[in-house]
């Protein structure tokens, strides 16, 4: 991942990445993409948590 | 999206069991590797877990908001969703910038101007 290894910072160019998914409202896994939602003009927000069955 | 260090597997059975994501329309994506989380600098080396973080990317793929929380503290969604549209909104409006109170379209903006300079409390009445 090269320069940006470990930690972007607000105004930086966000690297490609790419994860697979379980979507909720498909009843189906999947994988997304940032290049994928760029190609769609979409806005991404990545929302971090510890683990799922956590609390808050 | 979501993101954890979990499986896409156990996203599938925590979103079945807890009656609270019974209603989820977001994708739930999984970093099981944690260079996600790396490249965000929300994972904690010390747990192997992802710390509550929130990004904010444009369709440009650029950086726009960092947020990040320790374990137990919960974000406001609200809060979250006001800054989304206010970037949206400055998108298409780049000489513009949203007040604190701003909430949605129409709320008044202000336009950074030599004039506005120490008059900030004027042009916001």
């Amino acid at each position: 991942m090269g320069e940006h290894c470990c930690g972007l910072r607000v105004g930086d160019t966000v690297p490609d990445f790419k994860m697979e998914t379980w979507e909720p409202e498909k009843g189906d896994f999947g994988e997304v993409s940032l290049q994928a939602l760029k190609d769609r003009k979409r806005w991404t927000v990545l929302f971090f948590y510890p683990a799922d069955f956590t609390f808050v | 999206m979501t993101v954890s260090r979990d499986t896409k597997f156990v996203h599938l059975a925590w979103q079945r069991e807890e009656k609270m994501l019974e209603k989820t329309k977001f994708t739930m994506a999984a970093d099981p590797t944690g260079n996600v989380s790396r490249m965000f600098g929300v994972y904690d080396e010390a747990t192997g877990l992802a710390l509550r973080g929130v990004f904010i990317i444009s369709p440009e793929g650029k950086l726009l908001n960092a947020e990040v929380n320790y374990y137990n503290l919960g974000r406001n969604i609200e809060e979250l969703l006001r800054k989304v549209k206010a970037n949206v909104y400055l998108g298409q409006h780049g000489d513009e910038a949203c007040p604190v109170k701003w909430k949605e379209e129409g709320d008044k903006t202000l336009k950074p101007s030599a004039e506005m300079v120490g008059k900030v409390y004027e042009a916001l009445k």
